[in-house]
């Protein structure tokens, strides 16, 4: 398993990244936070974001059940149980394409990352044919509270998914330029990070909105 | 390097959790006997959602706030849309 | 200071603390005539002095800001300002307009001072905060745009660092976020759209980048912590700020009939505002903490420091008060809003520009820091003015609580001048606390002509 430590035993500890913000664990202990401190605090609140979503959505559900079950059958199951496989699996990409990188393995980091992306474009191609179907139905942010809540929450994970793509595109350009090695790739785990928390966000979503009745 | 690794293995509990989340929905499962259905996929998506933040975030050697904070997060987040379902129920 | 040009922003800051003065002074006439509602009625009436009152915070703000950017931009970009003369010309036109339209204001009844001003050619008097006669909205514009051009223009020619880019998007956001004042549609609701899209985006959009950029200057110069730390937690601040207060306009659309979504995206997104301010404080103690040098300047230290805890109590914690829409329901337009905006625009705005001036104007006088002596006398100030503010907020909020109860949720409620009358007593002690905070800044105002043993710079 290559998970934690970077590259060989004798270059370990000198060339470990160092975090711009020094945690409390740094240095004594082995304990690592990956990527940039910041961009964790970012992810912390973008989390608390959906939280506060995820909830409100879940307790205007509980005042209007009926509702809610009545107009979640017309949600395309098949749909959004694929564009869950699409973001696992796109994320997986994202930790194969860090592992090749540890490895000092460009073409390797270059190629599962463009895998990601695809795999997140697939994704946005499902949600427009899932959004063109329900606005055909002449279903719009007013026709009832559950629509608001799909349509809101769904178009609002779209953009992170958008968010997260144009940020894969960053960093297979920096890759395919071999900015990234054994040494560097601190940057790397920081936008694998979001790209993992945007696949986070759409595990609870996916049940809570889709399945959940 | 070998296969089994914590990424690839999380990977392959992803798609067998979400085919089994699908499954309760395609099957009427979800329907018809929609409180352990519901309850079940909480606890699915809980183990996801685990996977996804030890195995791909590699919080699995993190420092303990930031793993607790993160953890902390999915599980609040899940306990509370298992209770405002439940008060749903009456 | 290390470029000639920045001393340009010496009377920027001047007239900036003047017209503060005068802010509170009509801010002391106004708390009177809660309870006096005919005190110097009819050579200043509560509307006038409300409008006045609100403009030169505005007004005051603004030379601040402008002040801040010219001071920061030539360190920023390590060169000379594009054009100091520029600057200067720019400083007295926009003193000379600011000052006759309050005198406008206070001379001809305000329908008067409309039909003057050319208001029948294009309508674009009345509303809260854009009260402005035409001629001078377009002064506004002008102004605005040629020192962004000699701000931008600097930049350009020289280092492109974060901070002042992150200064330059709030400003060109100031701007061009104005340029909606321009338009008052007759239709009442999009009418509101349009005023919140200058009034919002300002206080809980780009204003909060300038305010970042200007906290983060400080912060650099005064704890010597690396800029590429700084930075980072600037980038988070101005995300978040973003990601929150954009959507979070809707928190204005609640009542205005606008269509009913608007109270969840609104509740939602404004619930989040308080983030970026919260990190705002935690980035300035840590940072401070972390410092890696003693700057001799204690007293802007001390303003920042104040700005982190005030700016998240007043803008954050006093707004999520009642931005839900659910509460909002029973607040809307009491004096829980005068609570929230009091303490908003002091702990943000009024002490990021007080930061700025604290470290920036002994540096514009030639030394690192002011005499111990006077340092002593402005944070004397700073806990005048802030405690002063905290209970004013206090008093307000107090005020607030039971006008929503007598007027909005009690089973016989009050009519709203009965409800008044019934709370004055908060309004008399409120007044008390405005009378210790112009003692306060009268201090702050003596610290500058304190003498005593300087620091070199």
């Amino acid at each position: 398993m290559s998970t934690a430590s970077p590259a060989s035993p004798a270059s370990g500890p000198v060339n470990a990244p160092q975090p711009a913000f020094p945690t409390e664990d740094s240095g004594a202990s082995r304990r690592r936070l990956p990527g940039d401190l910041a961009v964790w605090f970012f992810i912390l609140a973008e989390l608390l974001a959906f939280a506060v979503f995820f909830l409100s959505y879940a307790f205007a559900r509980a005042r209007d059940v009926a509702l809610f079950n009545a107009s979640q059958l017309t949600l395309d199951l098949n749909a959004g149980a694929i564009n869950t496989l699409l973001l696992v699996t796109s994320s997986w990409f994202v930790v194969r394409a860090i592992q090749a990188v540890k490895r000092d393995d460009k073409a390797g980091g270059v190629r599962w990352l463009a895998a990601a992306m695809l795999g997140g474009f697939g994704f946005l191609v499902v949600k427009v044919f899932e959004y063109a179907a329900k606005f055909d139905a002449g279903i719009t942010l007013s026709t009832n509270t559950f629509y608001m809540f799909y349509i809101s929450l769904t178009f609002f994970h779209f953009m992170h998914v958008i968010l997260g793509l144009v940020i894969l595109g960053v960093l297979l350009a920096n890759t395919w330029r071999g900015a990234y090695g054994r040494d560097a790739y601190h940057v790397l785990e920081s936008g694998g990070a979001y790209w993992h928390m945007v696949d986070l966000l759409w595990i609870i979503l996916f049940p809570l909105v889709y399945v959940m009745r | 390097m070998s296969y089994y690794t914590a990424a690839n293995r999380a990977w392959i509990l992803l798609l067998l959790a979400t085919g089994l989340t699908w499954w309760l929905g395609e099957s009427g499962m979800a329907e018809s006997a929609s409180v352990p259905a519901a309850f079940l996929m909480l606890g699915l998506a809980l183990v996801k959602g685990v996977l996804v933040i030890y195995d791909f975030m590699e919080l699995r050697h993190a420092p303990r706030m930031w793993k607790l904070l993160i953890v902390g997060w999915l599980a609040f987040v899940l306990s509370m849309i298992a209770l405002a379902y439940w008060t749903g129920l009456r | 200071m290390q470029y000639k040009s920045q001393a340009v922003a010496t009377p920027y800051f001047i007239a900036a603390i003047g017209l503060f003065a005068g802010q509170i002074l009509f801010g002391i006439v106004l708390g009177l005539q809660y309870v006096l509602g005919d005190f110097l009625f009819p050579a200043i009436p509560f509307n006038i002095a409300r409008m006045v009152h609100t403009n030169l915070l505005i007004v005051w703000l603004l030379f601040g800001f402008m002040g801040a950017a010219y001071y920061m931009i030539p360190e920023e970009s390590e060169t000379e300002l594009f054009s100091p003369k520029l600057a200067i010309a720019l400083f007295w036109i926009f003193l000379v307009a600011g000052a006759l339209t309050i005198v406008g204001y206070l001379a001809v009844p305000y329908a008067t001072l409309a039909q003057l001003t050319g208001n029948d050619l294009l309508a674009t008097m009345g509303r809260e905060f854009l009260e402005q006669p035409l001629p001078t909205k377009l002064g506004i514009v002008v102004v605005a745009l040629a020192f962004l051009f000699n701000i931008t223009m600097t930049v350009l020619k020289g280092r492109k660092t974060s901070i002042s880019i992150v200064m330059l998007l709030g400003l060109w956001g100031l701007a061009v976020f104005f340029l909606f004042s321009f338009y008052n549609p007759a239709n009442i609701v999009l009418d509101k759209f349009f005023w919140w899209w200058v009034v919002h985006l300002w206080v809980e959009g780009v204003w909060e980048l300038i305010l970042g950029a200007m906290l983060s200057f400080v912060l650099i110069k005064v704890t010597g912590v690396d800029r590429e730390v700084i930075e980072k937690w600037l980038y988070v601040i101005v995300t978040m700020t973003l990601i929150s207060g954009i959507i979070g306009t809707g928190h204005h659309f609640y009542w205005i009939g606008a269509p009913e979504y608007w109270q969840w995206w609104g509740s939602i997104f404004s619930a989040l505002e308080p983030i970026p301010f919260f990190a705002l404080t935690v980035f300035a103690f840590n940072m401070v903490n972390r410092r890696r040098r003693e700057h001799p300047n204690k007293a802007a230290v001390l303003w920042a420091l104040g700005t982190g805890v005030m700016s998240f109590l007043g803008a954050g914690v006093w707004g999520f008060l009642h931005t839900l829409a659910p509460v909002n329901y029973y607040t809307h337009g009491t004096q829980i809003t005068a609570a929230h905006g009091h303490m908003a625009f002091y702990g943000a705005y009024v002490m990021v520009v007080l930061t700025m001036i604290s470290y920036a104007m002994p540096i514009l006088r030639g030394r690192a820091a002011n005499s111990n002596k006077a340092q002593v006398l402005e944070m004397w100030s700073f806990w005048l003015m802030t405690v002063a503010m905290v209970f004013i907020t206090l008093f307000l909020t107090a005020a607030g609580i039971l006008q929503v109860w007598l007027q909005r949720v009690s089973e016989s409620p009050l009519p709203f001048m009965v409800a008044q009358d019934q709370i004055s007593l908060f309004y008399w002690l409120r007044e008390g606390s405005g009378v210790v905070f112009l003692i306060g800044l009268l201090c702050y105002i003596a610290s500058f002509f304190v003498r005593g043993e300087e620091k070199t710079a």
